[in-house]
């Protein structure tokens, strides 16, 4: 299989302004196949941005090197840039410019003129249902109009490859399901590779052919869903809130040792088990369990004859938020 | 490159079309121009159109004096010191005598702008009949004779016209005597009339025109009317303060650029990191130029005088221009916040300014201002528009403020190209 992007441990450290320095990515490899979905998921912080951003040639790695379609980044930038289409997480637009005089100025960068630069940039603002306010200028646009436009200034050179950081922050729901629909548009129809990063496991688990997970700057996971969700077991989650009242550790690992199936129970957030019950803050416990829909009623009765109030009950099946929690210990959300 | 002509033209659309710029290009600077033009006209020129002359009288005889008298009338924007210096010392000799060395300083320096040194004798060669020369030294381009050359080659041509006109009179009264054997006239009725005749042929030549008189006229119905005096400084020194204003703006926007993400959107298009930096030079670079021709384009409108070399103008407005551009690219990267970069841009543009005589010519005040003046490169873009504009100078005149303007922005760009932040 070709390899539209493939990364060799790259690393960035950015130093900080009172001389301490950070690592945000520690040594990242990455290998993105011709026309796939490959969505990088992690919280806020894991390093997402300054990945795509030492893969597109707006950062220099600290260490290792990307290519896109067989060009560094590096050595050859020019060659990969022409490949490559980017949608970054901030809305990169002139707000005083209209949507039409954005699209036009980045399709000259790209060497379109004339007409063809007129015909493309009808396209996309048709392309993202924007023909009718493309006079008025960005600043006048709403949240989800300007993630469209940003959307569209990423395509102007109608690239085999897209990097999209986060492209759904802060929008509604309407804007987002559009957002994701156009992004599983180019790959059937155009024929494009993406790279999607999010923070939400809903998203990757939507578009992805496959997921790279991270955390910390570091690529804890990668293949496709079935794999990953393999790779730590094939556990339901039952996620339970709870009012504030106290539970004692050894009543946790009682419940767990007894109760058939349950092999691990996490408390969120833990300091609320024991600590401030003066606090009406609900706390959530997460079992792991083998066939989490007959261990229930038992783990139930368990917390009722213990005075624990019961506010809320789910079971979920094995997805990609389990695989985060069960390899980090922590909730992608937080 | 025509990627960079389009982000240049790109950046200047958005810059002209955020309204809140429009004040601080156009409608301030021009009010302040008209203003301070008008109330520089105001107080009799406001020094700009009065020429300091030095003047050294080694003869102190009659012909000199009348030598002197005959400067002062030939043009009245001429102050000749230390004779009419005034209460505000506008010769700025302090408590000193003026000696023929300071005075040879001063004219080098162009801290006045000639010396006209009347040799001992003067008188008696004059009288006699023969050749004397009466020494002039200024920075001025002697192919391009400044008004004060002009004046006094009026003035002496005059002089020594008079003088011949009287020694063929006085040849021929003797011939004429001699030939018609009439009785010699008594030496003091025949000074008498020589003199006499020498004052009637001076006059006779004040009244008509003297070859050169026209240019003598121009500056002197520049001081009729002391307006166009005042925008003579009040142009070239808005346009510089608001060069300033316009041009170091650019820090905030180059770090909104970044905050905002375009600038990393231009980083992932096939642009190269030189491309992406000269067109941003290249941006500010016009607005300063644009900024100028503002200023100077309602200087024109109001009559300011341009001198004679155009092309010397635009020479110390790119120099000065490009200079700004440089400190604009030099300070950016030390920026942390856009209030940050405009208390920094109120604070060098008011500070630079005055220091370096955009507000008032900086011949009028104490001499260690004027030197401490020349560390603001305000000073020496004033020094080449004085150059130009008052005293005609051409481009060989302004060498040394354009040479020392592209040193500074070289030196400044060495800095901000290394440490200018893509990231
Ligand atoms: N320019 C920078 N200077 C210093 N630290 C940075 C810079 N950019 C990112 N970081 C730090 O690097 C880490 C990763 O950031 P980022 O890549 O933006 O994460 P994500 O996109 O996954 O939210 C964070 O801790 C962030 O604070
Ligand atoms: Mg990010």
């Amino acid at each position: 299989m070709q390899l539209m992007v493939e990364a060799r441990n790259l690393r960035k450290t950015y130093k900080r302004p009172d001389g301490s320095s950070i690592e945000a990515v520690k040594g990242v490899d990455l290998e993105i196949r011709q026309g796939e979905i490959f969505s990088l998921l992690g919280p806020n912080g894991a390093g997402k941005t300054t990945t795509i951003s030492m893969i597109s040639g707006l950062v220099e790695p600290t260490e290792g090197d990307a290519s896109i379609g067989g060009y560094s980044i590096t050595k050859e930038p020019m060659a990969a840039k022409r490949l490559m289409g980017f949608v970054p997480q901030e809305i990169a637009l002139y707000p005083e410019l209209s949507a039409r005089q954005n699209l036009a100025f980045f399709g000259r960068m790209y060497g379109l003129g004339g007409k063809e630069l007129g015909r493309r940039v009808d396209e996309l603002l048709e392309f993202v249902d924007l023909s009718d306010r493309q006079n008025d200028r960005i600043d006048t646009f709403s949240g989800g109009m300007k993630r469209r436009i940003n959307l569209a200034a990423g395509l102007l050179n109608n690239p085999p490859l897209v990097y999209m950081d986060e492209p759904t922050v802060g929008i509604d729901p309407q804007n987002r399901r559009r957002v994701l629909d156009t992004v599983k548009l180019l790959r059937d129809e155009h024929n494009m590779t993406v790279l999607y990063t999010t923070h939400l496991m809903e998203e990757a688990q939507e578009l992805s052919d496959r997921v790279g997970i991270i955390d910390h700057g570091e690529i804890i996971a990668m293949g496709t869903q079935d794999e990953l969700v393999q790779q730590v077991g094939e556990e339901d989650r039952l996620e339970i809130t709870i009012g504030a009242q106290e539970i004692a550790e050894s009543h946790l690992e009682r419940m767990q040792q007894e109760t058939a199936g349950v092999t691990r129970i996490l408390c969120n957030p833990p300091e609320q088990v024991s600590d401030d019950s003066s606090e009406s803050m609900p706390a959530k416990l997460t079992v792991f369990a083998k066939r989490g829909r007959t261990a229930l009623p038992q783990i139930l009765q368990d917390l009722d004859s213990a005075g624990v109030e019961i506010q809320s009950v789910a079971v979920r099946e094995p997805d990609l938020e389990a695989v985060f929690l069960a390899l980090t210990g922590r909730a992608l959300r937080d | 490159m025509r990627s960079i002509l389009t982000i240049i033209l790109n950046d200047l659309q958005i810059f002209f079309s955020q309204r809140g710029n429009l004040p601080g290009l156009l409608i301030i600077p021009v009010l302040l121009t008209l203003v301070i033009g008008w109330s520089l006209g105001q107080i009799g020129g406001g020094g700009p159109m009065r020429l300091r002359v030095d003047l050294i009288d080694l003869d102190q005889s009659g012909m000199s004096a009348k030598l002197i008298e005959d400067l002062r009338a030939a043009n009245d924007a001429i102050v000749l010191c230390p004779l009419d210096n005034d209460a505000e010392d506008f010769c700025s000799l302090g408590e000193e005598p003026l000696q023929l060395e300071r005075a040879i300083e001063r004219a080098r320096t162009g801290r006045a702008s000639a010396l006209i040194v009347i040799p001992a004798g003067y008188a008696a060669a004059l009288e006699a009949f023969e050749i004397i020369s009466v020494d002039y030294y200024s920075l001025s381009d002697p192919m391009q004779p400044g008004p004060v050359l002009q004046s006094l080659n009026a003035v002496l041509q005059r002089a020594s016209t008079a003088s011949m006109t009287t020694g063929v009179a006085d040849a021929l009264l003797t011939n004429l005597t001699a030939a018609f054997e009439l009785p010699p006239l008594g030496a003091e009725t025949r000074d008498g009339f020589l003199g006499a005749l020498y004052l009637r042929s001076q006059e006779m030549l004040t009244e008509q025109p003297a070859p050169v008189r026209f240019q003598v006229a121009d500056a002197e119905s520049a001081s009729e009317d002391g307006s166009m005096n005042g925008f003579n400084q009040s142009a070239p020194g808005m346009g510089t303060l608001y060069v300033m204003f316009t041009v170091l703006g650019g820090m905030a926007v180059l770090l909104r650029e970044r905050s905002q993400w375009t600038l990393q959107r231009l980083m992932a298009l096939p642009l190269s990191r030189a491309q992406i930096l000269g067109a941003k030079i290249g941006v500010y670079f016009s607005l300063g130029m644009i900024q100028y021709f503002i200023v100077f384009a309602v200087g024109a409108a109001l009559g300011m005088d341009f001198g004679s070399s155009p092309a010397a103008i635009l020479a110390v407005m790119a120099a000065f221009v490009l200079c700004i551009t440089a400190l604009t690219f030099a300070l950016a990267p030390w920026i942390k916040s856009e209030g940050q970069a405009r208390g920094l841009v109120l604070l060098l543009s008011l500070s630079l300014a005055p220091l370096g005589g955009a507000w008032w010519p900086l011949e009028i005040v104490p001499e260690f201002m004027q030197t401490l003046g020349h560390l603001s490169p305000v000073a020496w873009a004033m020094d080449g528009f004085h150059d130009l504009i008052w005293y005609n100078g051409g481009f060989t005149d302004v060498l040394p403020e354009v040479g020392v303007l592209i040193a500074a922005a070289v030196v400044l760009f060495a800095i901000g190209i290394r440490r200018f932040k893509y990231e």
